[in-house]
């Protein structure tokens, strides 16, 4: 009796969580300050994963392209206030810095939907559609499906979908008409994390803290092991890699980063959403216990979460990705089709290294110089576990 | 190989007292006659009013300002299914979903989406002379939050257990009846059994944002408060069999961690996920083996009324 209680009230409170959603206030209505344009605000609407807002890391990185990028604006205590150009140019990555007057605000209406569950996708998009956005952004790769559904029902709307194609109900990829889907080379990015790891561990041990093992999570980890392997070998093969099985329990993430400090690890690599915050917070710790331990950001800078224990981090700009489409949007140029960004087309990269360690300038040397070579395609970075074994970088 | 066990031990200390607390709460509550399903609303409360308290107070003081916040949605929980007797399910869910959303919306309207600012986390102790000691040296270096999961569970078990209170604890969730003609308040035995479950919930969280990590973060406790439950139903109602429960949950879940960094191989055997399972998997055998016995309290979930019988 007792347990069917239980099991009753966790369906009922998955059911209940579906209902709920956080929808962002239609502050952007009016035109941003009247009188700059004439043309009336698109809507634009954004739908991000369950690991929500304020992840630091992959969804913010979606929510700066639209809302503080193309729209200009900053979420503030549940509502959207006007940013300054000098917020949008201080969240520019460094390439862009000097691109930064081209960044005007575009008359878009950003429409964030968070989703609880993986239910709510299918409906929160819909919704959107049906507020009549002229773009809507699936922001993840959980979102496959559930933009594949919306399309083919909504064949007028157009779609933007983050780091996945669309998929058919087998999990083959196919094309939509009205979907653009834009895919990340995250081994690229990993690789100069791995590869800079490899140059600063000085027990030759390194980790990686994977959030659920999926190919995508699993390219992170390939890059990463393959960047390591080039430049220091040892270190490769005494690598450890942990899975935490989720993306939102921070605990889960220091637990495993806490195993891997206390067995000599002394660079750990995430790319576990939430859970990484945990992995940032058992570095911070460790640190202050006297170990000279660093963690690698993901998908955003994250070296404010804790400036002294963020060695880099990999950086994955989904940010410009959705700053592109909604450009594209406006100038009328949206067009359908798949993108594919790595290192040469600025898609992925490594955040500026704002920690002092002895050699440093020598080994940002050697990582740029890998990261020309990848660039030019003289390293091909692998992607998926089955090509790691044969993996060797060429002597440069 | 003295290292793994040690890192293993640490670990599981470290990761288990915001389960073990949470169960304690559910124990207590149950055991009294009320549903708990409300934890992960409790401990979500718990954790965020401790932080933010820890903003403009010393930490130890605000972990107690979390637990009587998750006090005080314990008293939501009981005004609605003591006062009012409704159904304690739904009471529950209700507050779960109202700390869920609330949560969320006053984080993001008082500090924005990215957590509370960082806080002063609660002290680790070092034990003087263990550190040093193999393995043993792993029951150093907590906070106390973690030595009090260990010794709270045995207290509570001899209340229930050996005292007139405890006797009054049970009684009230078996035959409540028996417990009024003795004279004795049932609705008051209750209250206190609520209450204290809030406290202990709210312990559990706060735990979590001061000890565990030095804020809110928005996702707190990501499920937790369910693991409790199931601590609880494994541990079959007893104190002393929830903190097992809930240690051997911690323990499986750190265990799985040290299995696969340290044998990388294994994983190339065995996936993952299929380890991630592993301590649910063995809870499931267990209750398995356990039988059709059941032990929960008889009056589990019946609102008591004065004219029934």
């Amino acid at each position: 009796m007792m347990l069917r209680l239980h099991v009753l009230a966790l369906t009922a409170l998955l059911c209940a969580c579906s209902k709920q959603k956080e929808e962002a206030p239609p502050s952007g209505a009016q035109p941003p300050a009247a009188g700059k344009t004439e043309k009336k605000a698109l809507p634009v609407g954004l739908v991000i994963d369950v690991g929500g807002r304020g992840d630091h890391s992959f969804n913010d990185a979606a929510l700066r392209g639209l809302e503080l990028w193309a729209a200009g604006k900053r979420y503030e205590g549940g509502k959207y206030v006007d940013a300054t150009p000098d917020e949008v140019r201080q969240s520019l990555p460094p390439h862009l810095t000097s691109d930064a007057a081209s960044f005007k605000s575009l008359a878009i209406q950003p429409i964030v939907l968070q989703s609880k569950a993986q239910e709510d996708y299918v409906p929160n998009l819909q919704l959107l559609v049906d507020q009549g956005a002229r773009l809507t952004v699936g922001n993840g790769y959980m979102l496959a499906n559930a933009v594949r559904t919306s399309a083919q029902e909504n064949p007028k709307a157009q779609f933007l979908l983050i780091d996945s194609q669309v998929l058919d109900a087998q999990g083959k990829p196919m094309k939509l008409p009205n979907v653009r889907t834009v895919l990340f080379k995250e081994q690229e990015g990993s690789f100069l994390v791995g590869a800079l790891a490899g140059l600063v561990t000085k027990t030759n041990k390194v980790g990686f803290v994977g959030g659920i093992e999926v190919p995508l999570i699993q390219r992170f980890e390939v890059g990463y092991r393959a960047g390591v392997k080039t430049t220091n070998a040892q270190a490769s093969q005494a690598l450890m890699s942990v899975y935490t099985g989720s993306f939102n329990n921070m605990a889960a993430g220091k637990q495993v980063a806490q195993d891997l400090i206390s067995k000599g690890a002394d660079v750990l690599f995430h790319a576990a959403g939430a859970d990484g915050i945990g992995v940032i917070q058992a570095v911070k710790e460790a640190r202050a216990a006297g170990k000279s331990v660093y963690a690698i950001g993901v998908d955003s800078d994250q070296s404010h979460v804790a400036p002294d224990a963020i060695l880099t981090s990999m950086m994955k700009y989904s940010d410009l990705a959705v700053y592109q489409a909604a450009k594209d949007l406006v100038d009328g140029t949206f067009s359908a089709g798949e993108q594919v960004l790595g290192l040469k087309e600025n898609g992925v990269g490594m955040a500026e290294v704002r920690v002092e360690f002895p050699g440093k300038a020598e080994a940002l040397q050697k990582v740029e110089a890998l990261r020309q070579r990848i660039i030019s395609g003289t390293i091909q970075v692998p992607a998926v576990p089955a090509d790691l074994a044969s993996f060797q970088a060429a002597a440069p | 190989m003295l290292d793994v066990l040690h890192s293993l031990l640490f670990s599981t200390l470290d990761a288990a007292p915001a389960l073990i607390f949470a169960a304690l709460g559910a124990v207590l509550s149950e055991r009294a006659g009320v549903i708990a399903v409300g934890m992960e609303g409790m401990m979500r409360v718990g954790a965020f009013c401790a932080a933010v308290a820890a903003l403009t107070m010393p930490t130890p003081l605000a972990v107690v300002m979390g637990m009587l916040a998750g006090a005080a949605l314990a008293g939501v929980h009981g005004f609605l299914s003591i006062r009012w007797r409704s159904d304690q399910v739904v009471s529950g869910i209700a507050l779960n979903l109202v700390a869920l959303a609330g949560g969320t919306f006053l984080l993001e309207s008082l500090y924005g989406p990215n957590g509370t600012p960082p806080i002063q986390q609660l002290t680790r102790w070092n034990i003087p002379g263990l550190s040093s000691v193999p393995v043993l040296g792993a029951l150093s270096g907590h906070s106390a939050p973690t030595y009090l999961a260990l010794l709270l569970p045995f207290a509570f078990q001899g209340l229930l257990t050996r005292t007139p209170l405890g006797l009054r604890l049970r009684a009230v969730g078996d035959k409540p009846q028996a417990v009024a003609t003795l004279g004795l308040s049932v609705p008051g035995l209750r209250w206190g059994a609520v209450l204290g479950s809030g406290l202990l919930a709210g312990l559990g969280g706060a735990v979590l944002s001061t000890a565990v990590l030095d804020r809110f973060e928005q996702h707190t406790p990501a499920g937790l408060g369910f693991m409790a439950l199931a601590a609880m139903v494994f541990g079959r109602w007893t104190p002393v069999g929830a903190f097992l429960a809930a240690t051997f949950f911690a323990f499986g879940n750190a265990l799985r961690i040290g299995l696969v960094s340290s044998a990388p191989g294994l994983v190339e055997l065995i996936p993952q996920g299929v380890l991630l399972a592993l301590p649910y998997l063995l809870t499931l055998v267990v209750l398995t083996l356990q039988g059709q016995r059941s032990s929960a309290p008889a009056a589990l979930g019946t609102p008591y009324e004065q004219e029934s019988r």
